[in-house]
């Protein structure tokens, strides 16, 4: 039942930095239509793995496979067109372009034509509430709009595969689990998430159908998320003072 | 939205017979030069925009277009080619010599890219210097005329065409799908890849059609000159007017080279006249004005005014 | 056979006596670009500018280059740190594109005045000195001229390295050239350290300038080849690397040097660029360099 509507397979996969193991082998899938969670302090490895399978970096050892296809090697540009979609954790905006045409970056991937992609663009800034802020230009703007942007841009590529990195982080409780909610609604536009995260666990709980916990490069716990919050190693690790934050 | 659009294109296209209409009035060859010498720096100022301005990149090496372009046409001539033929060389040559440029220096960031570019150039006029067999070498070769009778006003009305075709181009470009690629790898490369675009495609493509430019106009100003030697079409000087024409105007913008090169040509030409060794001097000023006060140049810094103002 | 050896043995001690103030300059592009990350695109034209300096000083003063250097030296320290102070602070922060344009902007105003001042004449100076040659058995001959450049340099260089490397000061140029946050934190006055580490980069460049004087003829634009061959050295020694740029100045010597024994003289510089490249290509970190390009 998992092999056949895994849209991401992660295996055995590594990576070190001269002495710094960022990743230590990892493995997890992810299915079809479910929300994953990353979860794991800063340091923790996520980022790098997010890098590792959208190409921009590549691993030592393991294989990542996106839909059945091994990633071995494949470019970053190809990577998204292969529908594996991201967001990146420093945002990233096109400074001197409206948020519009920051979108429509994403668009161009389906189409040619600058009209349909601005029209694909408006779509997208409407998902995600945006409207007001289409034609001002990315500078300058506020924190919680340019993560939005992040996504929007993302979900413009039409991915099958979204991976967020820290998208809540730095944002005010209010504006995280709004965030959260539009998120919720991702798989109306076909997409399966995997988002990374380093806390917030309002947003985890409410959200993931499936956490995965890493540690210093590992993966130390996997499963729902009502469950591996109560697994010692997870606590031990790092939750700590976060456990009354979730429980109490 | 098209009413808006239409006036900058009428704007534009009056313009253009405006300057193909100057040659009824102006007659001296020495003006016509001039004038010339204006719009050639607009069209290299406009091509070196494309992938200096739009895509980010600092190129330094134009000069090594330029320069093929100039000199194909006598030596393409001399192995039997029609001139126009020859032209068409020219432009070919200098996009094989892109090819082979941008494959090496866009895998460099920043500073490197450009000495990189630099470098490619030099080789480029030091290589002129010495194969002196096929170029003349410092001696010189001499090029042959690309028009028969009234050079100067024929010249004058090709590089205004250069212009023009640069011109058209670039506004095709930057209302493309290619022109958004192009400005969201100056603005962020790791972004565009996320976003399933080739950075490394995207600029090499900016940077072929910005030779082929270049080379035509390298081409031209041989004729006009009719004889040429490396030190002359190779300078790294024009490499460094081309960018520093985009940026005073406005690099990134469509008419910034254009307003760049009238205020710099005619700064130089008025400079000229009443100190001889001086324009180098107003070169460097004008560039470190450009850079600490005026980074948008005069048409970016005027769009951006306007549009706060039209934000009210 | 021998001869040929002798010929070779004359071409590596002429390159190593040029490569020593290649490395000096080098040197000084090392140690400008490793505190400030800046590209001095003007790096040339400061040093016509010692050169100028000392000739001014050989034709109304009769001092020689081979003292008058010194003047050299603090005369572009002084406009080093200005230069710094008024202008490229300015652009610290700003993108490589516009600090690049800036030292572009700087080399033509320094270009610009001095073809103003001494128009475009080529002056040269002639001391008896350069008339001399040592002699080492029957085949090699070593200019005495240039051996004294070479002697003072390599005291130079040793002096420059032992700043960098020993001092309080260098400890501070090397804080800051791996971090600037960081460096500041500790309570390093950055601005002011980078002002004086672009005034004594500036300076080894005027000291190079004035021990070339005689070597060369003095123009205003003497000095855009030794930019581009300062990029040369600097990248295949490693982006701010000041020990690797002294040894890639002497290795740029010696190619130079055996490229004229055998293609002539006109190649000489074309090789410095193919090397160039040829090292940004395949290993842009350069010789020793460990930065990310």
């Amino acid at each position: 039942m998992t092999k056949m509507t895994a849209i991401l397979k992660v295996e055995h996969v590594s990576k070190r930095f001269g002495g710094l193991r960022a990743v230590n082998d990892v493995s997890f899938s992810v299915q079809d239509g479910e929300m994953l969670f990353i979860v794991g302090p800063n340091g923790a490895g996520k980022t790098t793995l997010f890098n590792l399978i959208t190409g921009f970096q590549q691993p030592d050892q393991g294989v990542i496979e996106f839909a059945g296809r091994p990633l071995a090697g494949t470019p970053p540009h190809r990577v998204a067109r292969l529908g594996i979609g991201r967001t990146f954790q420093i945002v990233k905006p096109l400074r001197n372009l409206t948020v519009r045409e920051n979108v429509m970056l994403g668009a161009f991937l389906h189409t040619r034509k600058v009209a349909e992609a601005a029209d694909r663009a408006r779509e997208v800034l409407e998902f995600l509430q945006m409207q007001a802020v289409s034609e001002q230009p990315a500078n300058g703007l506020p924190l919680p709009t340019l993560k939005r942007l992040e996504i929007a841009r993302a979900l413009a590529t039409r991915p099958k595969l979204i991976l967020l990195d820290e998208v809540v982080a730095g944002l005010p409780t209010s504006e995280a689990l709004a965030l959260a909610a539009l998120l919720q609604r991702l798989p109306e536009w076909g997409v399966t998430a995997v988002a990374g995260v380093e806390h917030v666990m309002q947003v985890v709980m409410k959200v993931a159908h499936r956490v995965v916990v890493l540690d210093h490069g590992a993966l130390i716990a996997e499963g729902a998320p009502a469950d591996v919050v109560r697994r010692p190693e997870v606590i031990e690790a790092y939750l700590g003072a976060k456990y009354k934050q979730v429980t109490g | 939205m098209t009413s808006r659009n239409r006036i900058p294109t009428i704007l534009a296209v009056g313009g253009f017979g405006l300057c193909l209409l100057v040659p009824l009035v102006v007659h001296q060859d020495y003006e016509l030069n001039v004038l010339f010498r204006i719009a050639l720096f607009a069209a290299l100022g406009l091509a070196w925009n494309l992938v200096g301005g739009y895509a980010g990149q600092l190129s330094l090496g134009n000069a090594a277009f330029f320069g093929i372009g100039a000199y194909s046409l006598p030596v393409f001539h001399r192995l039997g080619a029609p001139i126009v033929v020859a032209l068409v060389l020219g432009m070919v040559t200098a996009v094989a010599a892109a090819l082979v440029i941008g494959r090496v220096a866009f895998r460099l960031r920043g500073p490197y890219f450009a000495l990189a570019t630099i470098a490619f150039a030099e080789v480029l006029r030091l290589s002129a210097k010495n194969l002196d067999k096929i170029t003349g070498g410092d001696v010189g070769i001499q090029v042959p005329a690309l028009f028969a009778s009234d050079p100067s006003r024929w010249f004058y009305w090709s590089a205004v065409a250069l212009t023009a075709a640069a011109l058209a181009t670039t506004v095709l470009i930057v209302r493309s799908r290619f022109g958004y690629a192009l400005q969201a790898v100056r603005e962020d490369e790791d972004t565009t890849l996320a976003c399933g675009i080739d950075a490394a495609r995207t600029k090499l493509l900016a940077f072929l059609i910005s030779a082929a430019f270049t080379a035509l106009g390298g081409a031209l100003y041989a004729s006009l000159f009719f004889y040429i030697v490396p030190d002359q079409v190779l300078a790294i000087e024009i490499s460094e007017k081309s960018a520093i024409v985009a940026m005073l105007g406005g690099a990134g913008t469509m008419v910034g080279p254009i307003v760049g090169a009238v205020l710099l040509e005619t700064a130089q030409e008025l400079f000229k006249n009443w100190f001889q060794e001086a324009h180098q001097l107003i070169y460097g000023v004008l560039l470190v004005v450009v850079v600490l006060f005026l980074p948008d140049g005069i048409v970016g810094s005027v769009t951006a005014r306007w549009r706060k103002r039209s934000a009210r | 056979m021998e001869v040929k050896l002798w010929s070779l043995v004359q071409a590596v001690l002429s390159g190593l006596l040029t490569g020593s103030l290649y490395a000096l300059i080098g040197m000084g592009m090392a140690l400008i670009f490793g505190v400030m990350r800046i590209v001095n695109f003007a790096h040339g034209a400061f040093m016509m500018l010692g050169m100028y300096a000392a000739y001014v000083l050989f034709d109304r003063v009769g001092v020689s280059p081979y003292v008058g250097f010194i003047v050299s030296a603090a005369l572009l320290f002084a406009v080093g740190t200005g230069v710094y102070q008024t202008l490229l602070r300015r652009v610290a922060d700003r993108s490589d594109f516009m600090q690049i344009l800036l030292t572009l902007g700087i080399a033509q105003i320094i270009i610009g005045g001095v073809q103003v001042v001494f128009h475009g004449d080529f002056l040269q100076v002639n001391l008896p000195l350069r008339s001399i040659n040592l002699r080492l058995g029957a085949q090699i001959a070593i200019n005495l001229g240039d051996l004294l450049a070479f002697l003072i340099t390599v005291v130079l260089a040793l002096g420059m390295f032992l700043v960098v490397m020993k001092t309080r000061f260098g400890r501070a140029l090397r804080a800051i050239a791996q971090n600037r946050y960081a460096a500041s934190l500790m309570g390093i006055d950055v601005r002011r350290t980078q002002a004086v580490a672009f005034g004594l980069g500036l300076a080894a460049v005027g000291m190079a300038g004035g021990l070339l004087l005689p070597a060369f003829y003095l123009y205003p634009e003497v000095g855009g080849q030794f930019t581009l061959k300062s990029f040369v050295i600097v990248v295949l020694g490693g982006m701010g690397s000041v020990e690797g740029a002294a040894i890639a100045g002497l290795v740029l010597g010696v190619i130079e040097s055996l490229t004229s024994l055998y293609w002539g003289n006109e190649w000489a510089l074309v090789v410095d660029f193919a090397l160039f490249l040829l090292v940004l290509s395949v290993k842009p970190t350069g010789l020793f360099g460990s930065q990310r390009v």
